[in-house]
């Protein structure tokens, strides 16, 4: 199996002997060129010199067409991924009908059980007997509900901990006043996907996610539909997401909007809130609004920049606390204050996902009036943690409404808040009773017109909604004898929670024929890549790479005689491939599209399936027919397949756990220690002892190199208490420590050393290199240490005499100049670069030239290193320090993985790749990221940038997120090149093999992600483990298809071409 | 299983007869084939078991003590088997005596090894106490912490260095041409080599059930992976003495 080692290990190592026929190789592929401009040494023939010039260019122009053909083949997998993707999504990601209904004043949902004056009015209240007039709405982002609770000793106390009592103290102090809950949040907790929860009193389901960075209005009937509805005039301050849901909906000249995702500014939304609300509550200004709504940032803000353990984040809750204070005193009698969080946050100060300490937030009623009361005399003080007596968010929707006398939204499913309704002497049952009634018939009269919009049969079973609510009738009419209001309330209560489950669980229902489809394409499309990188051992074009061979070829060709063809077969074969996938898919494409679009059934999910299942079974039996590819070449014919096997198989397995999917980072660890070691162990059978020595020095190197990066932590909240965080300066902070400042300097001082030894093993440090690697990498690497210790400067208030505006500027200009050098000067760079080598002439007779070529037998690896160095410099700006010590680490894995493979002869295997793939995925771990939605490190988006600007915020935090299946991407070709010389034949087919075992890696996670989050679609841990981890899988996979196809593959094409222009084409 | 061996004792003596040429790679080392010898040879992984599992309760309730209390009982096992089964390093070297000894039947080559055994055995103790410290840098490798739990990691790879490294020492020595075929992984399968390779595994595949969420008193480190290296042992050790003895990882025994 292993094709001829001799010839690629002698090139590797050029000795004396060799030097000559390289030397003698160099001054032919010279003579080539110089052929093209007439020359005067007097040679055989110049019509020979004008056929080989022909050759040449005949070559080239035959290379630049398989390129395409090759770029085409990778897209149309990537098309084909994105179908298997977007089926499964859009089955899997639970979808909600919309109800177009609005309630109205005058029709409550029943008869309401009390009587008051004014009913069914909007001066007396719709529903219910309006208590106040006026309400304003303060909406503290992230106000988890601890940091609201005192904490009385001092040395269990966080830095968040009794920074904002006032709450605490108002609920304790004068219960009929004021009352604190915990408020819990449904997930997704984002900002968005609150707000919407919070008006429209419905869940929100996860597909809407998305469109955080893009809010669209709400169209169904919510709260603030209601108020305008009813003539109330709302003034909006603050976080201007408000504005995009809401659009039109506020008063023009009162209210203020703010930029709602510039994280790094903790005040200028704050105060601008402060600044225009107070004017408000003036006694004179009172008439210009009914309902004021500030939404604050601060603290939010806080949380992201440094996380809640910062001196900062106790700053913004003392701010907090000041000014509620100041609110309650200028506030009338009239008037209802809320104030609320409308998430919380994780332990680095993010949000988004559904962990305890992201849905607990805090909510805070309070009048001036004592209208406030507890039923029981055990609630008279705030519940301690947020697991006891908690309310959830959707229930201030029903509360607010009935307080200020409007109807309840008519998607409501939230229950009115018990304090707020049982009256200064906590025994109002009636009045409860009553609320609770109105809201259960509107939860009702939701639930009948869903079910019939769905066409779905109620239940009527005992302790089903149904058979609740004839309980409660029951109640009612039994009131004629004696009136329980206690048990109807209890009652209603009961009714209410049932609903909510039930409709939680309908809504969790899921479109299994979709995610069925999504399932067979994604698994179709990993067939079609098995296929495609299986081979026998007549299909190892690397075997071609034999100097008197491509002679002997070269002189045939130069005769005018047709190379074989069976040589050339895999050159034609993703021609073949691309031809056969694209027609047949847009054939089945325009048929199923056009019955979908006769037949009106509006199933395009489905013609997309069809064409996709299409397009790759043609390609498979084209694979299977004319390609030569069978499934029997598929089983490993040795160890490094079945090590490959392995990998791949028991992770995709470990993904039907939620504990191996929690612990994937230290799992992939272990697999990269096998495989290091094992590697080890195979070097030692290498003949020579250099190779032994040196296949067991980059083998450990390897090992050690990714136990040393393990210490780059961030734990998930499952991984408690057995992980430690050491990503950020602490498990509660999201900077960087001042002492891991060390990691980005000793990166500057270390790595461009270590690249520089790896190039002069091959005596490659030549060219280009020296110039790049010394005077340009370096550099930059030093600006992005800079870069940090102004971050830390700043974080720690170190700098006090600069201004903040000149500060900022200073700041991003750098990281401007570091990207600038790593990307576009980088990229000039490599397109233009010549070869890493260097000619010497030694001796020459008034005849022929000695020419010695220094790192000719790295040739295609040596330049095309530049690519991956630029890539891993951005990455190691943007993965801030730790990250960018981890993204260096993994470059030197890198470089030592393509040396052992070389060693160990084994750069044709499926090892390589794999090992590559999953040290990808191992540095997105160490690069401060988890396989949850609140590891997204939203912040990076300002390190080069003031405000979020498209397309490059989402450009650089993709770069962030995905640094290391990026950087493995990009380095992937590395595995294949390194250590070959220009005459290695099928550069770019060798390279999309290992691109195509590569790519099958990440599709096959994707492929299991999707298959068990499909299967356990009901399983408790869904939303926290297993669908992050399929959203990770599925965007990794398109990241690293795109990245191939814009960065690889594009980056082999140039080199090849660079080489080619220098020694001739390899063919 | 035992009666396979009672009845291939005449196969079993001609596999060493092939060995004359000391250059070729190594070969597999056949047990002593007195009775007594076999007896121990098959009693000895059903100790090691045995005590495994009556410790295990113990094990679980306090790693570090009772595999250092188990040290004692373990190594006097293997030096028991080592000392019965196996044939002492070097006493290969004299073969031509050993190809005499089957007429003779008892305590051959005794008189050879003697003063040879109590030196092996010693030897083979440093050298196996030595490496377990490469072999504790490699759990650490591997995921094993770094910093704390050093008794627990140390003591554990003692246990494994015990199992599967002494042996080695004690019948292949210091030679570096067995060594090196070792650790590349070409030694012939015998009880020695096919003991290390289980336990190997054993301690890789002891590390599955570490991350899963079950709350487990025994899925504390590092009570997985010395299981896995008692079974792996005791398994390997089987099959290297019987089904793959003589056979090299790889088929081939030319590379």
């Amino acid at each position: 199996m292993p094709p001829l080692p001799a010839s690629r290990n002698a090139k590797s190592k050029p000795s004396t002997t060799d030097y000559k026929k390289i030397a003698a190789e160099w001054a032919k592929a010279k003579r080539i060129k110089d052929s093209e401009d007439v020359t005067n040494i007097p040679k055989p023939s110049n019509t020979d010199d004008a056929r080989r010039a022909t050759l040449e260019r005949r070559r080239k122009s035959a290379f630049e067409t398989r390129c395409s053909w090759t770029v085409g083949f990778w897209i149309w997998l990537l098309f084909m991924h994105l179908t298997g993707i977007v089926l499964f999504t859009s089955g899997f990601l639970l979808t909600r009908l919309v109800l177009d209904e609005r309630s109205e004043c005058a029709t409550p949902p029943i008869e309401p059980l009390i009587k008051w004056s004014g009913s069914s009015t909007i001066d007396g209240g719709c529903w219910h007997p309006k208590t106040f007039d006026k309400a304003v709405i303060v909406v503290i982002d992230a106000l988890r509900y601890d940091f609201t609770v005192p904490v009385e000793d001092d040395s269990k106390a966080e830095v968040y901990h009794n920074a904002f009592p006032f709450l605490y103290q108002s609920a304790v102090q004068s219960p009929n006043n004021a009352f604190l809950l915990p408020f819990i949040a449904d997930p997704p907790t984002s900002t968005l996907q609150r707000l919407k929860g919070l008006t429209t009193g419905t869940l929100p389901t996860f597909i809407d996610l998305g469109s955080n960075f893009a809010g669209t209005a709400i169209e169904e009937d919510n709260i603030l539909m209601q108020l305008r509805e009813h003539g109330k005039r709302i003034v909006h301050l603050g976080d201007d997401t408000w504005t995009s849901l809401f659009p039109d909906y506020f008063q023009p000249n009162l209210s203020r909007a703010y930029d709602s995702f510039n994280v790094w500014d903790l005040h200028t939304v704050d105060n601008g809130v402060v600044d225009h609300i107070f004017p408000l509550m003036e006694p004179e200004r009172r008439g210009e609004w009914d309902i004021t709504i500030g939404h604050l940032l601060g603290v939010d803000h806080a949380g992201h920049r440094y996380g809640p353990n910062h001196p900062a984040m106790t700053a913004k809750l003392e701010q907090m606390d000041t000014f509620i204070r100041q609110l309650t005193e200028k506030i009338d009698e009239d008037t209802l204050l809320v104030v609320m969080g409308d998430h919380g946050m994780d332990g680095k100060g993010d949000h988004g996902g559904e962990s305890d300490d992201e849905v607990e937030a805090a909510l805070w009623m309070y009048s001036k009036r004592p209208v406030f009361g507890r039923t029981h005399v055990d609630f008279a003080t705030p519940p301690a943690t947020a697991k006891t007596r908690p309310v959830n968010q959707i229930d201030l929707v029903p509360t607010l409404s009935l307080l200020l006398g409007i109807p309840i939204p008519y998607n409501n499913l939230g229950r009115p808040i018990e304090e707020a309704f049982a009256g200064p002497e906590g025994s109002a049952w009636d009045r409860l009773a009553a609320a609770s009634g109105v809201t259960s018939a509107g939860i009702k009269r939701y639930q009948a017109s869903y079910f019939k919009a769905r066409g779905l049969q109620q239940s009527s079973a005992p302790g089903s909604p149904v058979s609740l609510w004839r309980d409660t009738e029951d109640l009612v009419n039994g009131f004629a004898k004696s009136k329980n209001w206690a048990a109807l309330y209890t009652a209603y209560t009961a009714f209410q929670k049932e609903t909510l489950t039930i409709c939680k669980d309908l809504w969790a229902r899921f479109n299994v024929p979709n995610m069925v489809l999504g399932i067979a394409v994604m698994a179709l499309g990993v067939v079609v890549l098995l296929l495609y990188v299986s081979r026998d051992e007549d299909d190892d074009f690397a075997v071609l790479d034999d100097v008197d061979l491509d002679l002997a070829e070269e002189t045939l060709e130069l005769q005018g005689v047709s190379a074989d063809a069976d040589v050339t077969s895999y050159k034609t074969l993703i021609k073949t491939l691309v031809k056969s996938g694209v027609l047949s898919g847009l054939a089945i494409g325009l048929v199923s599209s056009a019955i979908v679009a006769f037949t009106d059934s509006d199933e395009w999910f489905w013609a997309a399936a069809a064409a996709a299942i299409g397009s790759m079974t043609s390609v498979i039996v084209t694979l299977l027919s004319s390609g030569g590819k069978g499934f029997l070449n598929l089983i490993p014919g040795n160890f490094w397949g079945w090590l490959s096997i392995i990998f791949a198989a028991s992770q995709s397995i470990g993904f039907a756990s939620n504990s191996y999917t929690i612990w994937e980072d230290s799992i992939s660890l272990f697999f990269l220690a096998t495989f290091g070691i094992t590697s080890a162990i195979a070097a030692l059978r290498r003949p020579s002892v250099r190779e032994q020595t040196m296949g067991i020095y980059h083998s450990l190197l390897f090992v050690v190199l990714s136990r040393v990066a393990s210490f780059s932590k961030l734990c998930r909240e499952e991984q408690m208490p057995y992980c430690k965080s050491t990503y950020y300066s602490s498990a509660t902070s999201s900077t960087s420590a001042p002492w891991q400042l060390v990691v980005p300097f000793a990166v500057f001082l270390i790595l461009p050393s270590i690249i520089k030894s790896y190039l002069q093993a091959s005596r490659s440090y030549e060219g280009l290199a020296p110039m790049w690697v010394g005077y340009v990498f370096r550099p930059a690497l030093l600006l992005s240490a800079g870069y940090w210790t102004l971050d830390a400067a700043s974080n720690s208030n170190w700098l006090t005499s600069i201004s903040e505006t000149t500060f900022k500027t200073i700041h991003v200009s750098i990281a401007q100049v570091v990207l600038a050098l790593a990307l576009v000067a980088g990229s000039t760079a490599f397109i233009w670069a010549p070869p890493c080598v260097s000619i010497l002439t030694t001796s020459a007779n008034n005849r022929t030239a000695q020419v010695t070529v220094l790192g000719y037998g790295n040739t295609n690896g040596a330049r095309y290193l530049l690519l991956p160095i630029n890539i891993a410099c951005a990455c190691i700006l943007l993965s801030k320090p730790m990250g960018g010590g981890a993204i260096a680490i993994m470059l030197w894995q890198v470089l030592a993985l393509a040396e052992i493979l070389d060693i160990n002869d084994i750069a044709a295997e499926t090892i390589g790749p794999v090992t590559l793939a999953l040290l990808g995925n191992y540095h997105y771990f160490k690069t401060g990221h988890q396989a949850v939605l609140s590891s997204i490190q939203w912040d990076s988006a300002f390190i080069p940038l003031l405000t979020i600007r498209y397309p490059w915020s989402p450009i650089v935090v993709s770069l962030n997120h995905y640094a290391g299946q990026i950087l493995a991407c990009v380095a992937l070709p590395l595995l294949v090149l390194w250590k070959t010389s220009p005459k290695r034949k099928g550069a770019l087919e060798s390279v999309s093999r290992a691109l195509g075992i590569f790519i099958a890696y990440y599709a096959v996670e994707s492929l299991a992600t999707m298959a068990w989050a499909g299967h356990l679609r009901r399983h408790l841990m869904l939303y926290r483990v297993f669908s992050p981890r399929f959203m990770m899988a599925a965007t990794i996979l398109l990241v690293v298809d795109l990245v191939s196809i814009t960065i690889t593959l594009l980056g082999v094409r140039t080199n090849v071409l660079a080489v080619g222009e220098v020694f001739g084409f390899a063919d | 299983m035992s009666q396979v061996s009672k009845k291939g004792v005449t196969f079993a003596v001609q596999e060493p007869a092939k060995t004359n040429e000391t250059d070729s790679p190594s070969q597999a080392v056949q047990t002593i084939t007195s009775p007594e010898a076999q007896a121990l040879r098959h009693a000895h992984p059903a100790i090691v078991l045995a005590l495994f599992v009556f410790r295990f309760r113990a094990l679980v309730a306090d790693p570090v003590s009772t595999m250092q209390s188990s040290l004692p009982v373990i190594l006097a096992l293997q030096a028991a088997y080592t000392i019965v089964c196996l044939p002492a390093a070097g006493s290969q070297g004299a073969k031509p005596s050993r190809k005499l000894r089957p007429g003779e039947k008892k305590k051959a080559g005794s008189e050879v090894a003697g003063p040879n055994i109590a030196v092996t055995t010693l030897v083979a103790l440093v050298l196996s106490i030595v490496s377990a410290g490469a072999l504790h840098m490699l759990l650490v490798l591997f995921g094993a912490p770094f910093l704390t739990h050093l008794p627990h990691t140390f003591f554990c790879s003692l246990h494994l260095s015990l199992l599967g490294l002494y042996p080695l020492f004690y019948m292949r020595g210091v030679s570096g041409k067995d060594w090196a075929e070792i650790l590349s992984a070409r030694a012939p399968f015998d009880e020695g080599f096919g003991g290390l390779v289980g336990a190997c595994v054993g301690a890789w595949l002891g590390a599955i059930p570490i991350p899963l969420d079950w709350d487990r008193e025994w899925q504390k480190w590092p009570v997985t992976i010395l299981c896995g290296v008692y079974a792996g042992y005791t398994v390997g050790k089987l099959i290297g003495g019987t089904l793959a003895f003589g056979k090299r990882f790889g088929g081939a025994d030319s590379s």
